[in-house]
């Protein structure tokens, strides 16, 4: 399986330890029968969207900015698991994860369907990516279990606008061979 | 009473978000032209996130206001990259003493309400985390057109908007009608989901795309795929 795993983590000496579970799950899935594209978010080049929709009506598919939302947007549909990978902070996955989220629109189209009786942007592609996210369960009292649900829920509505499904939602706590485990069975 | 608007939204000036707050605004400051007075002060300023570089400013106005109101486009059913960088400011000021009070506005394109359900939990659950007594969220969607439409068909919108605005500075909420009535649809009705086919089907519903896909003569590669199949 080709995965693709967007590390939003912040360099912060805080998410060291979740960092360190992202790189080794990152490794050891390598290693395993997967390919995996890790792109550590921090160290790239990616503006903010700024909402002028030109990714639909004027160079349609793609963003205005070149920058390296590229890469992201590239492997993103092009793999057949896209992993979401945040500590969470301020009850979320980090800015830095949620900018990067931002620009995945141009992946979609801008005409409206209905889809499960609601209102959705029409697939541009033929084929999206099942969705998985990583988070940490931090012991300090900065992240409780009704954060982790809402993060959970707004992944699943994330997943519904890229006409596709969460399939994972694991933690740095779980032992990386069930992380691994649960992948396997995607 | 000092109350600040924070413009979540990355278009600053030019975003609808910005149409919706001024009509607030004007509600806000009618309401100030009745009640100021040397002891009861009525202000209303408003900051724009999308200026990334001010958060030490923006920072400071959060601690010296007795409201805030965060206002922003739904993306991706949450906040936009600039609203969460903002908020991430804020992590110092948690549990501060006499943070203040905190409510919020989520616009949106969809015009049901559903879209924005799963940030407004965020949202309260955000003021708890900060101290901040929760004010409620304003949930409108159908916003995407307003800079195209014909006064008539923005006309009630703006009013509410007013209304919204003018009961806030009167008692520093929101007025819980106005802000049912501004959801209009939790999810569409089922007559409005066959309404909507036969729209598509007719290319109607997609008119408001298609009018900027061709003047930027883009019509013709508005389903094209830069990275079908590039491994």
């Amino acid at each position: 399986m080709r995965i693709t795993l967007l590390n939003g983590t912040p360099a912060d000496a805080r998410y060291k330890n979740f960092e360190l579970f992202v790189e080794k799950l990152a490794i050891y899935l390598d290693k395993d029968r997967h390919t995996v594209t890790n792109l550590k978010l921090r160290n790239m080049d990616i503006k903010y969207c700024t909402g002028c929709f030109g990714c639909w009506v004027k160079n349609p598919g793609e963003c205005l900015i070149a920058d390296d939302s590229r890469t992201v947007r590239r492997e993103a549909i092009n793999c057949d698991l896209l992993v979401f990978a945040s500590p969470i902070i301020m009850g979320f996955t980090s800015a830095i994860l949620k900018k990067t989220m931002d620009k995945m629109i141009p992946l979609v189209h801008p005409y409206i369907e209905i889809v499960e009786k609601e209102c959705h942007h029409r697939k541009r592609y033929d084929k999206y990516p099942s969705v998985g996210l990583i988070l940490d369960k931090p012991t300090d009292n900065r992240a409780d279990d009704e954060d982790i649900a809402i993060t959970r829920r707004i992944f699943e509505r994330l997943s519904l606008n890229l006409r596709s499904t969460l399939r994972l939602v694991a933690f740095d706590q779980t032992p990386i061979e069930e992380v691994i485990n649960e992948i396997n069975h995607i | 009473m000092k109350l600040t608007i924070f413009n979540g939204s990355p278009r600053g000036k030019g975003s609808n978000t910005k149409i919706l707050m001024d009509h607030f605004c004007k509600g806000f400051d009618a309401a100030a032209a009745e009640v100021n007075t040397a002891e009861n002060n009525l202000k209303v300023n408003v900051a724009y996130l999308v200026h990334t570089d001010k958060m030490e400013e923006f920072m400071e106005l959060f601690e010296e206001s007795d409201k805030i109101i965060l206002a922003f486009p739904l993306y991706t059913d949450c906040i936009p990259g600039i609203v969460k960088f903002f908020i991430e400011q804020l992590e110092p000021l948690c549990g501060r003493e006499n943070n203040p009070d905190m409510g919020f506005v989520v616009q949106s394109g969809f015009p049901e309400a559903v879209h924005s359900r799963a940030v407004e939990k965020y949202l309260e659950k955000l003021t708890g985390r900060l101290g901040c007594k929760y004010l409620g969220t304003v949930i409108k969607g159908g916003v995407e057109g307003i800079q195209v439409q014909p006064p008539r068909m923005t006309q009630k919108l703006f009013g509410s908007f007013y209304r919204l605005g003018f009961h806030f500075g009167k008692t520093g909420a929101f007025d819980e009608t106005i802000v049912r009535e501004l959801v209009k649809w939790e999810r569409l009705p089922g007559w409005a989901l066959v309404l909507f086919r036969l729209l598509a089907l007719t290319g109607i519903a997609n008119m408001y795309w298609n009018t900027q896909l061709k003047k930027n003569d883009a019509f013709d590669r508005r389903s094209s795929k830069p990275y079908q199949g590039l491994f």
